[in-house]
């Protein structure tokens, strides 16, 4: 019947595929944020790296906990404090991001909660990964084997929610110094190191593999819309009130005097 | 944790005075205290990232009252009443634990717990006359402010006898006055008159009606001839509301009878060779994983329809919903994504489920997302069943009743056939005869000749 295999495309819910390449991953945020709460559609955007070196924290990120603001004043590293949960990454040209900003009912049976929707994005990138290394999801990461390669955050409103991941393409060992070892760390970690503790995705498939493939995988679930937009500039409304924010020289001072020597000592 | 066997409800709410049913109207100007609501599993406590709304401001179901973050989300909750914030207890910034009271509301006269848009959609019954559970109901009575605590239906006891509820003792939880504690007042009191014939005896169960065992013997022949009136609430309601939507679907009935000899002898056989005591094989997963097996061939039988767009929407899931009857009404869970899953893990799942249904505490995942249905009303009884759509899915199958049955074999001699009857119901919008004929068809052949299923095997 070739109606129903007419019917098949038409009948999946739509999808909107925006990408990028380069673009800063604050506008990336802005963006996305904006087509949280604004838009009724559903949304993928995917961002192949971005342009300069930032540190991203969560919502509720305290500088102080989680940075060595020293080092970060130092060398005037950005930082930025995103609208979705989860904890602290430094991104660069070796990051990859691909974020889902979906209506509730838009993927069957994924209720909108973090679990159900963590859940449903590790079948869709079990597809992505088939046969490569031994993806998985393990607590909130995705890993290979029992290393992390991908860090997950979520934003869930009454109608609409958001999954970013960012992908550990590549990664340089020395800006992971701007980082503290975080306060809570996922079970499976134990006391490993970062060196122990993460993988790099390039040492298991291409950019462009892993970009084919996760929009081969959307495509078996949704009905695939590409919007044209200039690779590296993101349009926003300058008019929206954003939650995600740059933190500003001030607040980084500010956080100085509470990192005291015994955060130092906890590192070792 | 004590509070997963609180939490069924993403919305379960405290109420300060005593019920002994959720699903009550609440009577004017009550103050609710609302928790921090189960939103995950494993997520212990949150923080409270910011409020939308302050004290004073009046609120309206659904609306956003703050924002909370757990792990690596944050999440918008909403509110389940009208009504006005009394009280807020948490700033932001504050960690609070699942459970904990994150603010005070007013609520309005009348104002009756939701539960989500999803959980009506799906809580849908096949229509039956067979049930094997009741469940007293409460009543909205403006009565229950203040004074003694009874169900209406003691209260009308009372009332019949001409004596104050008030006066009478309870020995029931709370101090609740009980029908026996009216009836031993009565015996004290020396009141031997018989109930008035106008009054109206308020005797109130869910479906179907249960001989209750009653110490009630004060009345000539214990029988009660008065019309009872039953205020639907709850689950009852929204059946009212889905088959009268289920009702306007233009449906056609499909009738089949399906040889299930082959089935017993492979239930038998999983069932020697099961050493699993947890374990308990039966017809159901079977003739779950083959429906799913056809629905792949078939998939408009796995579908839903968008009736302002004209749009059929072929499911990628095969979630099928399995009716089931409970203590407390009927629920239908779906397992989700059987295409995926062996028969093996298509029974843990549905025991999963069966065990949840008796103890009512499915989640709302657990009945929501289904794309078909599958009504074992034969299990209770019955031969053919003429089943009403679990709206928005386009089919529903009703299986009646295992019977040994004399049938013809090739050789021209009768044989004893183990019988299961079908009735499939399909939406005549999506579907035709001819589709549902060859999706039955298929089926059939897989439940008649199981070894087929090692052909489609992944």
């Amino acid at each position: 019947m070739s109606t129903i295999s007419q019917a098949r495309s038409i009948g999946l819910p739509l999808m909107n595929i925006v990408r990028f390449k380069g673009a800063p991953i604050l506008h990336q945020l802005y963006l996305e944020e904006q087509l949280l709460r604004t838009s009724s559609e559903n949304w993928c955007v995917i961002n192949d790296g971005t342009n300069i070196p930032t540190i991203v924290m969560g919502i509720s990120g305290k500088p102080s906990e989680l940075l060595e603001v020293r080092s970060v004043l130092q060398d005037q590293v950005p930082v930025v404090r995103r609208f979705s949960g989860g904890g602290t990454v430094i991104v660069d040209h070796g990051t990859l991001f691909v974020t889902f900003i979906c209506n509730k009912n838009a993927v069957p049976g994924v209720q909108p909660y973090p679990q159900p929707i963590m859940s449903w994005s590790s079948t869709l990138y079990n597809e992505v990964f088939q046969g490569i290394g031994h993806f998985h999801l393990r607590e909130n990461d995705y890993v290979f084997g029992n290393r992390k390669f991908g860090g997950n955050a979520q934003s869930i409103t009454k109608n609409r929610w958001v999954h970013h991941t960012s992908f550990l393409w590549d990664y340089e060992a020395r800006n992971m110094a701007y980082l503290k070892l975080p306060m809570r760390t996922p079970k499976y970690r134990l006391a490993r190191d970062h060196e122990e503790f993460v993988c790099r995705m390039k040492d298991f498939l291409s950019r462009e593999a892993f970009i084919d493939r996760t929009l081969k995988a959307v495509g078996t679930q949704f009905s695939v819309r590409p919007i044209q937009s200039e690779a590296s500039s993101v349009p926003h409304d300058a008019t929206f009130q954003h939650s995600t924010t740059m933190l500003t020289k001030q607040e980084l001072e500010a956080a100085l005097p509470s990192q005291s020597e015994t955060y130092e000592l906890q590192r070792f | 944790m004590d509070m997963q066997s609180k939490l069924t409800n993403p919305y379960f709410t405290k109420k300060c005075y005593f019920s002994s049913d959720a699903w009550v109207d609440l009577p004017v100007g009550v103050i609710v205290e609302v928790p921090l609501a189960q939103t995950g599993e494993g997520i212990a406590e949150c923080e409270l990232l910011k409020w939308f709304v302050q004290e004073g401001d009046e609120i309206q179901e659904f609306q956003p009252l703050c924002e909370v973050q757990s792990d690596k989300a944050t999440m918008e909750i909403t509110s389940r009443y009208n009504g006005r914030v009394s009280e807020i207890l948490h700033h932001p910034g504050e960690i609070v634990k699942v459970g904990e009271t994150l603010l005070k509301m007013v609520v309005e006269e009348s104002s009756t717990p939701t539960m989500s848009a999803d959980d009506k959609d799906n809580i849908t019954f096949v229509k039956s006359d067979i049930c094997d559970s009741s469940h007293e109901i409460l009543l909205s009575n403006k009565d229950n402010i203040g004074g003694a605590l009874s169900t209406p239906a003691v209260r009308n006891l009372a009332k019949q006898y001409g004596v104050n509820i008030n006066d009478i003792h309870g020995t029931g939880k709370d101090g609740r006055v009980l029908k026996e504690d009216v009836l031993k007042y009565i015996t004290t009191k020396g009141i031997f008159r018989e109930p008035s014939a106008s009054s109206q005896e308020t005797l109130v169960e869910q479906l179907p009606i249960k001989e209750e065992k009653s110490s009630y013997t004060f009345s000539v022949d214990g029988w009660h001839y008065e019309d009872s009136t039953v205020s639907l609430r709850g689950f009852q309601r929204s059946m009212v509301k889905s088959m009268t939507m289920a009702a306007k679907v233009p449906h056609f009935h499909y009738l089949e009878e399906i040889n299930c000899d082959a089935l017993v002898e492979l239930k038998a056989a999983f069932q020697s060779e099961n050493s699993d005591p947890q374990i308990k094989h039966t017809y159901l997963p079977f003739l779950i994983k083959s429906l799913s097996m056809a629905l792949s061939k078939h998939p408009s039988m796995n579908s839903s329809f968008n009736e302002e767009s004209h749009e059929v929407i072929l499911k990628g899931c095969h979630n099928i919903g399995v009716a089931m009857a409970t203590p407390y009404g009927l629920v239908v869970p779906n397992i989700k994504k059987v295409q995926s899953l062996s028969i093996l893990e298509v029974t843990k799942e549905l025991s999963r489920l069966q065990q949840l249904a008796i103890n009512n505490k499915l989640s709302t995942e657990d009945i929501s997302g289904g794309t078909i249905t599958l009504s074992n009303i034969g299990a209770i009884g019955g031969k053919f069943g003429s089943p009403l759509l679990n709206l928005p899915e386009v089919a529903i199958i009703a299986m009646g009743r295992i019977q040994k049955l004399p049938r013809f074999a090739d050789d021209g001699n009768v044989y004893p056939a183990s019988i299961l009857n079908v009735n499939i119901g399909a939406d005549h919008r999506v579907v035709d005869g001819a589709t549902v004929a060859r999706f039955c068809n298929e089926w059939k052949l897989l439940i008649e000749k199981p070894e087929l299923l090692l052909l489609h095997m992944r």
